[in-house]
């Protein structure tokens, strides 16, 4: 009736309490390291690595039915944007003819000042959401593309509405952003209205973006449209990134705060795109051939803005 | 003499000749899971928590909850280093701060493992009555350290997660026992 393995006189290995002690340091160690340092993104990344191919098997079935369900809707998809497009194209025909002026007429100003803006057009990536991870302290998204389509840490990630965030992460098959909205992320923004300079951050309230740290009696007030302002480099200037919808003057501390809401949809659609900006440690980021030229000629290293306030200091 | 002889026949007669059924029942403490199955839930239930159902905030954690249940139920092969390693795990796929379910899991795989052998002896309404504050106690110190070392503080969906988790203890210990109440029936019946 008993079986001989299981007759267990003593107590083998070393006691629970012990265990616990160990595995408790050890997580405490974990926790505060990978807060404050980078030195354990090898190890995360050795361990995402090895759980990718359980992550694609267990969401293949996901993938297939949005496959198929994309194949079946093709046609009425295709038919609405059609319909949507031919709206937004009427609409931004005059917007393009106004553009058109202004842009010849602040070309030939910049001429006369001497300012040259090379605009290359920035290569770029696009890239579908594999999974948004599940976590209260932070707002992530993983792609499904990793280094090995030219993606690093630092890149701008953006839909048709402006910012979405940055990558944070890659391994070579998998790419994890941080959500604009995420503590991590700071953007170099201008208001539109005035060109005044802050520097966006994600907020404590979630879903919104503020800008802090600025003398209370600024000019910024609720409907003021935040866009990069390229400072930095990271982030080409004029994408848009958040509308200002509260503002907090406080006068005991002589600062002010102001939240804004995001204009890109980052909860809504499956595709982004990631900018391949050159960011530290990356000089030769593309490894597809296609956009290689591009990068690898000597204008990228003037390809930033060379407007007057554009230092090529790297974040 | 006589009476007592004649007082014990009568018992006798007005109780059954054979004790019933439920008082042969085998020794919980003995009941050892097939660890091809128990591994095979285990890595199962690891992998059903990839898909992105856990978004939700208040989503019960089914992998914790398993290998607690494991812990319980088979503490000589599931212990606080399988719940470290699966902690871990989780850490890596959510993108949250290195530790935070490894310490949670550990907590817990210890809370469950210390109790084992009192828990076996109730049913399994009765061990999710005495689990459901373990649950809430090693979310809780799992979350405080974490908000502690981010700075912020996530809000209260730790507390319903650990909650609903507790309260799925009978219905997933029940489908996890399965195997091993149909040995305990094939025993019964032999008798």
């Amino acid at each position: 009736m008993q079986r001989p393995g299981n007759l267990r006189l003593f107590r083998r290995g070393p006691p629970t309490e012990f265990v616990l002690t160990v595995l408790v340091i050890i997580s405490l160690a974990l926790l505060i390291v990978d807060a404050n340092w980078k030195t354990l993104n090898p190890f995360r990344q050795a361990v995402s690595i090895a759980i990718y191919p359980f992550q694609r098997a267990v969401m293949f079935p996901r993938d297939a039915v949005l496959t198929i369900n994309d194949w079946l809707n093709a046609a009425a998809a295709a038919k609405s944007e059609d319909e949507a497009l031919q709206k937004q194209r009427i609409e931004l025909a005059q917007l393009s003819t106004h553009a058109a002026q202004l842009g010849t007429e602040n070309a030939q100003l910049k001429r006369l000042l001497g300012v040259f803006d090379k605009l290359v057009a920035q290569p770029s990536v696009v890239v579908e959401v594999l999974y948004e991870p599940a976590n209260a302290f932070n707002r992530r998204l993983v792609f499904n593309k990793g280094s090995n389509a030219g993606i690093a840490p630092g890149m701008p990630v953006i839909d048709e509405g402006g910012v979405v965030g940055q990558i944070v992460r890659v391994t070579p098959m998998t790419s994890e952003a941080a959500v604009l909205t995420d503590e991590v992320v700071s953007i170099p923004v201008q208001l539109l209205r005035n060109g005044l300079r802050l520097i966006a951050f994600g907020s404590n309230t979630p879903g919104k973006v503020e800008v802090r740290y600025f003398a209370s009696d600024a000019d910024i007030r609720d409907g003021d449209v935040m866009v990069t302002s390229g400072v930095g480099g990271v982030f080409p200037p004029g994408l848009s990134v958040a509308r200002v919808d509260k503002v907090d003057r406080d006068s005991t501390s002589g600062f002010a705060r102001a939240e804004g809401q995001p204009s890109s949809h980052p909860e809504r659609y499956r595709h982004f795109l990631v900018l391949l900006v050159p960011v530290d440690g990356n000089e030769t980021p593309v490894s597809n051939p296609a956009v290689v030229p591009s990068s690898a000629s000597p204008t990228s290293q003037t390809n930033r803005s060379e407007g007057p306030n554009a230092q090529p200091k790297l974040k | 003499m006589r009476s007592q002889s004649s007082s014990s026949t009568r018992s006798r007669a007005t109780q059954p000749p054979v004790p019933r059924p439920q008082t042969v029942r085998p020794d919980p403490l003995e009941n050892l899971t097939n660890p091809r199955f128990l591994w095979g839930t285990l890595v199962l239930v690891w992998v059903f928590s990839l898909l992105p159902w856990r978004a939700w905030p208040y989503a019960p954690d089914i992998l914790l909850l398993v290998i607690s249940l494991w812990c319980v139920y088979d503490s000589n092969r599931v212990g606080l280093i399988t719940a470290f390693v699966f902690g871990l795990l989780m850490d890596v796929h959510d993108a949250g701060p290195l530790g935070q379910h490894a310490l949670t899991y550990t907590l817990m795989a210890y809370g469950a493992r210390v109790s084992h052998r009192r828990l076996l002896r109730f049913e399994l309404w009765g061990q999710c009555l005495h689990m459901l504050p373990v649950f809430i106690a090693s979310s809780m110190i799992g979350t405080l350290i974490c908000a502690w070392v981010a700075g912020a503080w996530p809000g209260w969906s730790w507390l319903v997660s650990a909650i609903f988790t507790g309260l799925l203890w009978p219905c997933i210990g029940w489908l996890l026992l399965i195997p091993q109440r149909r040995r305990a029936d094939v025993e019964v019946n032999s008798v």
